[in-house]
């Protein structure tokens, strides 16, 4: 242990200021930089976008499997626990999670309809007026 | 369709469904020019209390709004003037013989018709559908091609904007550069390396994914998660966020960690303790301060012929700063940079071993 620090402290303000170092880099340094270290940066770049089209396809995915099965959440419920987000339906309680890496969702509410929902009672009249 | 207005839970409601339809809205601001809008959206309903409302609400949600009223005048105002921020359609919007010859079939609803035409125009097109006459969008009818677009069966101001950020948000995604990616990336790498045990195997690729599931949280809710302020750049919005998420998850990790035998308190005879029953330990586990411990030393071993190297991360391990390390070690400007380089480029790269994939698991 130096400076009173313990080794995690340490560790954790080197990579945090290497982090940040990063952020001031020119494009051509960026690019330069992930060639040198062994990397295509186009592959990299690609590679990264997935993962950020993957975690909004999931939101998509979870919020639109509940709609259909006339489940309710309030955004507001979102919480972060130990296997990726959660949340309940605010009509039948039943529970949903959600993990962004892998867009994996699971919970009973995905099971079936809503048991409290109206769903299915449909009100056809406006659609078929026109 | 407008009986369904009660439904709207806006003020500009009921200043808008007792105006007559044919007459000029002077309350409203003027509409930017189109191409000069930095927020373009096309409107197609036929419902004039529906349209006042829609569009009102995108108008001061900061949209240049172009309608239309059915969907053959709505897929040439598309063919005119695309690409548009987004795309809203009345789900029952009247026909269109351009549309219908060439998509539809006969039963199909024309707003369906309209939004499989910009599809096909435009794929990823921010389209979202309005589906008024239904309870809820698992009852609206719809070709499996537009089982991902979002339908709306109330015209809910937060709903609304919810879909509207949302759609931004993908947006954004799309138009982040090679640079910006990568420059996300390495953020997200040396923020979860930083981490240690505290990171328990997660990758910067769960960093950023978090990150932006906060901010799709954020932009349903400003309550939760990380609401995206759009004057903001999206880069710095997710390297904003991806700090506090990494912070977060080095406190829950102290909160949690493990106790040292040593640290449990001394018993009561006869009296038993649960080992739940007792606080969380302020000191690292000792195999915890050994794996970091271990991690300082690696790093420091890849730089052993490098001097200045050495010297800057010594600096750094320290918690100094930049202007603090240069003049310690005599560096200048330019070799504190040069320095700092190598120790990023040696740090990512894979050849040393590093993989984002499992580092964190060992």
């Amino acid at each position: 242990m130096t400076d009173n620090k313990n080794y995690e402290d340490r560790l954790e303000s080197l990579m945090n200021q290497l982090a940040e170092s990063v952020l001031g880099l020119s494009d051509e340094a960026i690019l330069a930089e992930t060639f040198e270290a062994g990397a295509d940066p186009q592959q990299e770049a690609e590679r990264t976008r997935l993962v950020l089209r993957q975690a909004s396809k999931a939101f998509d995915n979870v919020n639109n499997r509940l709609s259909n099965l006339g489940h309710a959440i309030n955004p507001n419920d979102w919480r972060c626990e130990q296997w990726g987000y959660h949340n309940n339906c605010l009509n039948c309680g039943s529970s949903v999670s959600l993990t962004t890496t892998t867009g994996e969702m699971r919970g009973e509410a995905l099971d079936g309809l809503c048991p409290e929902s109206d769903q299915y009672t449909i009100r056809k009249r406006e659609a078929s007026r026109r | 369709m407008s009986h369904l207005l009660p439904f709207i839970d806006t003020r500009l409601q009921f200043e808008t469904t007792h105006e007559p339809p044919s007459l000029p809205e002077p309350q409203l601001p003027p509409t930017k020019n189109i191409n000069a809008s930095t927020k373009t959206a096309l409107l197609v309903e036929n419902d004039e209390s529906l349209l006042s409302f829609l569009r009102s609400f995108l108008k001061n949600d900061g949209y240049a709004v172009r309608t239309a009223k059915n969907s053959e005048e709505g897929l040439r105002l598309y063919r005119d003037c695309a690409p548009f921020n987004v795309v809203l359609i009345n789900y029952c919007v009247p026909p269109s013989n351009a549309v219908g010859i060439d998509y539809l079939a006969p039963q199909q609803p024309h707003g369906i018709g309209l939004a499989i035409a910009i599809r096909q125009i435009n794929p990823s097109q921010g389209i979202i559908i309005a589906a008024l006459a239904y309870r809820n969008a698992g009852e609206v009818p719809r070709p499996p091609e537009l089982m991902h677009i979002p339908f709306i069966t109330e015209a809910r101001n937060s709903q609304l904007r919810g879909l509207l950020e949302k759609i931004e948000i993908d947006r954004m995604i799309e138009m982040l550069t090679t640079k910006d990616w990568l420059k996300l990336q390495k953020f997200a790498d040396f923020r979860v390396r930083g981490l240690g045990g505290a990171a328990r195997g997660r990758t910067g690729e769960d960093l950023l994914g978090d990150a932006l599931l906060r901010t799709l949280i954020g932009a349903e809710s400003t309550q939760k998660g990380r609401h995206w302020n759009k004057d903001v750049d999206f880069v710095w919005h997710l390297t904003g966020a991806m700090r506090s998420i990494s912070t977060c998850w080095k406190r829950q990790f102290k909160e949690t960690e493990p106790h040292l035998i040593s640290e449990f308190p001394v018993h009561d005879a006869g009296e038993e303790h649960s080992l739940l029953d007792s606080l969380a330990s302020q000191h690292a586990a000792a195999d915890q301060r050994l794996i970091e411990q271990d991690e300082e030393d690696r790093v420091l071993a890849m730089f052993k012929h490098d001097p200045e190297a050495t010297q800057v991360l010594q600096g750094l391990l320290d918690g100094l700063k930049k202007n603090a390390i240069m003049p310690r070690y005599g560096l200048d400007e330019r070799r504190y940079a040069a320095t700092v380089r190598r120790i990023r480029v040696k740090l990512l790269d894979r050849r040393n071993g590093v993989d984002r994939g499992d580092d964190h698991d060992r």
